[in-house]
Parts: C-alpha cells; sequence; structure tokens
C-alpha cells in the first residue's frame, strides 16, 4: 500500500530533471476544463436576458469581491480578480481529487493540491506579490516595518514573515492528502475482504467512503477559501498605512 | 525482542498517543470557538453569514497544525513501520 501512497508518476525532462507527471496532466485537464466551462458561461451574456449561471457565478464573484474591498479597501479593487481566480482554481483543484481516475490506472487524476509541488508553488506566488506590491507601493522603507515596534523584535518577525507561507502550503497540502490517505485507507480494508469473526468487516466499512467523500468536499472548500483569505489578510497587513 | 520489533511496538504507541492528542486538542480548540460562534448568533442572529464565515475561518486556522501531526503520523505508521505489509504476514484464519 505504500507504493500506492504518496508516489508520483515520473517524467524525466532533459533541463528540468523529474517532475510528477500526473500532478502536471491533472493541472492542465483542470486548467482545461475551467476555461471551457467559464467561456460556456460567459457565451451566456450575449444575449440580454439573465440566466441562472449568469447569477451563481455573480455570487461567488461578488462574494469574493465585497470580502477583499472589506479587508484592503478602496485600493483593493485591482487585486480582486487575482483572488478570484486563485480561490476557483485551488477550489477545482481540490475537488478534482474525488473522480476515480487514478483508480482506473488513467495517468491522471488524484488531486493536484496533494502534492506538495502545486501548494508551495501557490504559497510562492502569493509571497513574492505581497512583496513586490508592497516594496512597489512603500519603496525599500518596507523593510523597516520588520523593527516595528521594538528594533530587537526583528529576528521574531523575520522569522513570523518567513513562517507565513510554509503554514499556507502545508495546511493545504496536508488537508487535502490526508482526506485522500484517510480513502485509501478505508478502501484498501474494503478491498481486503475482512472478517471479525462472523462479522463482515469489509461490508460495514463500505459506507464509509461515501462519507468520506462529502467530508473531503467540504473540508476542500473550506481550504481554498481559507487560503484566498489569508492571502488578503497578509497582503493587507503588508500594505497598511501608518496611523 | 529483536529491534525491528522495537521500532514497530514503538511507532504503533506513538501512532495512537499522536492521534489521541491530535483528536484532544483539535476537539478543545474547535468547541471554544464554535460555543463562541453559537454565542454570538444568539445574541445577534441577523449577523449570522458573517459569523458564520469567521467560524470556519477560525476551524480552518486552528485546524491546521492538528491535520500536520496526523499526515506526520500516517508518515510514521506507513512508511516508517510499514504496519500493513506486516499486518499480510499474518497467516490468514486467525
Amino acid at each position: 500500500m505504500h507504493e500506492q501512497i504518496g508516489e508520483h508518476l515520473v517524467w524525466n525532462l532533459p533541463v528540468l530533471g523529474t517532475v510528477h507527471s500526473d500532478t502536471i496532466v491533472t493541472t492542465w485537464l483542470v486548467m482545461i476544463i475551467a476555461l471551457l466551462f467559464f467561456a460556456w458561461i460567459g457565451a451566456s451574456y450575449r444575449s440580454p436576458r439573465v440566466t441562472k449561471r449568469q447569477a451563481v457565478l455573480e455570487a461567488v464573484i461578488n462574494y469574493i469581491a465585497d470580502m477583499v474591498t472589506g479587508v484592503l479597501g478602496e485600493e483593493g479593487e485591482r487585486f480582486v480578480p487575482f483572488f478570484i481566480a486563485l480561490f476557483i482554481f485551488i477550489f477545482l483543484l481540490n475537488q478534482f481529487g474525488v473522480l476515480p481516475f487514478k483508480a482506473l490506472g488513467l495517468p491522471f487524476g488524484g488531486s493536484p493540491t496533494a502534492d506538495l509541488n502545486t501548494t508551495v508553488s501557490y504559497a510562492l506566488m502569493v509571497f513574492v506579490m505581497i512583496q513586490v506590491v508592497a516594496i512597489r507601493k512603500k519603496g525599500l522603507k518596507y523593510f523597516a516595518h520588520l523593527t516595528k515596534p521594538f528594533a530587537w523584535l526583528l529576528p521574531i518577525n523575520t522569522l513570523e514573515e518567513l513562517v507565513r507561507p510554509v503554514t499556507l502550503a502545508a495546511r493545504l497540502f496536508f488537508n487535502i492528502f490526508v482526506g485522500e490517505l484517510l480513502f485509501i485507507i478505508i478502501a484498501s480494508i474494503v478491498t481486503a475482504k475482512v472478517m471479525v469473526g462472523p462479522f463482515n468487516l469489509s461490508l460495514a466499512a463500505a459506507v464509509a467512503p461515501f462519507f468520506i467523500q462529502f467530508f473531503n468536499f467540504f473540508v476542500g472548500t473550506i481550504q481554498a477559501f481559507l487560503f484566498t483569505l489569508l492571502a488578503i489578510v497578509y497582503l493587507s497587513l503588508a500594505i497598511a498605512e501608518e496611523h | 525482542m529483536t529491534s525491528e520489533s522495537l521500532v514497530v511496538a514503538a511507532t504503533l504507541i506513538a501512532f495512537g498517543i499522536i492521534m489521541a492528542g491530535v483528536a484532544f486538542g483539535s476537539g478543545i480548540g474547535d468547541g471554544i470557538v464554535a460555543s463562541k460562534a453559537v454565542e454570538a448568533i444568539a445574541r445577534q442572529p441577523e449577523a449570522r453569514p458573517n459569523i458564520f464565515t469567521f467560524l470556519f475561518l477560525g476551524v480552518g486556522i486552528l485546524e491546521a497544525f492538528p491535520i500536520i501531526s496526523i499526515g506526520i503520523a500516517f508518515y510514521l505508521l506507513l512508511v516508517v513501520a510499514k504496519v500493513p505489509t506486516l499486518l499480510s504476514h499474518i497467516p490468514a484464519g486467525h
């Protein structure tokens, strides 16, 4: 069973070395599906009648836009598309793990966010974006915030700044990965046909994956929302004006 | 008692202790957050969507470290001690 958990199919590329092919192919697949889906929704804007898909999409976008402008204020307007894209894409990546492509033997499938490479790259992207925006706004005096309120707090503040993307990546990765892991363990109990005396444990445990997938859907949504909200809050802390 | 069986026994005990600690800690933490949320909704029912958002935000943030602990516990169980392959070596019929 160890071979199934945490193991990825690999490609050996000439310049980049060994890459996880199933993560990359699944991410491309989700990108294509998301583009087609939103193009389909956007096509309904041609006719002047308001359709149901427009209303649902606009509800989601308004929710995130209100969140962004609520935390960041007026100047948060230009960041709204970035956070909308981040939330929707991480949400889709998290939920894609429910579909059983990998169990059917296909070279893609499984959630790409269950791979540490994906989550670390998103956390790094958010971190670099925040630093660049803050430096463009405040110049190099932005780094003076590390010595507020006391200068001897410099190591603690630096550590806190650097740990933030680490916790972002680790939180998202471990939530999704442990969900998939629990599913695989219960599924292996079911397929192993375990009998405890006269009691058919496998049959009784066959109900559990159903509820686990519900829970995974819930956790995937919450973690996508949380990643976006924490990115917004970190950005607001970085570009906050002095009182 | 060989050193390998000692490692397996210690890993099983460690797995149990980690799981107990995670369940206990996150149970208390989530319980405090949820109880405060319920109290706040009871005081002001029209703030329910707002408080709902903050409830899930709080649970998501504070569940980060327990979930990391669960991940590390499963790593110890499955990769370090390889418990399932040991169990499959036990002859069937028990």
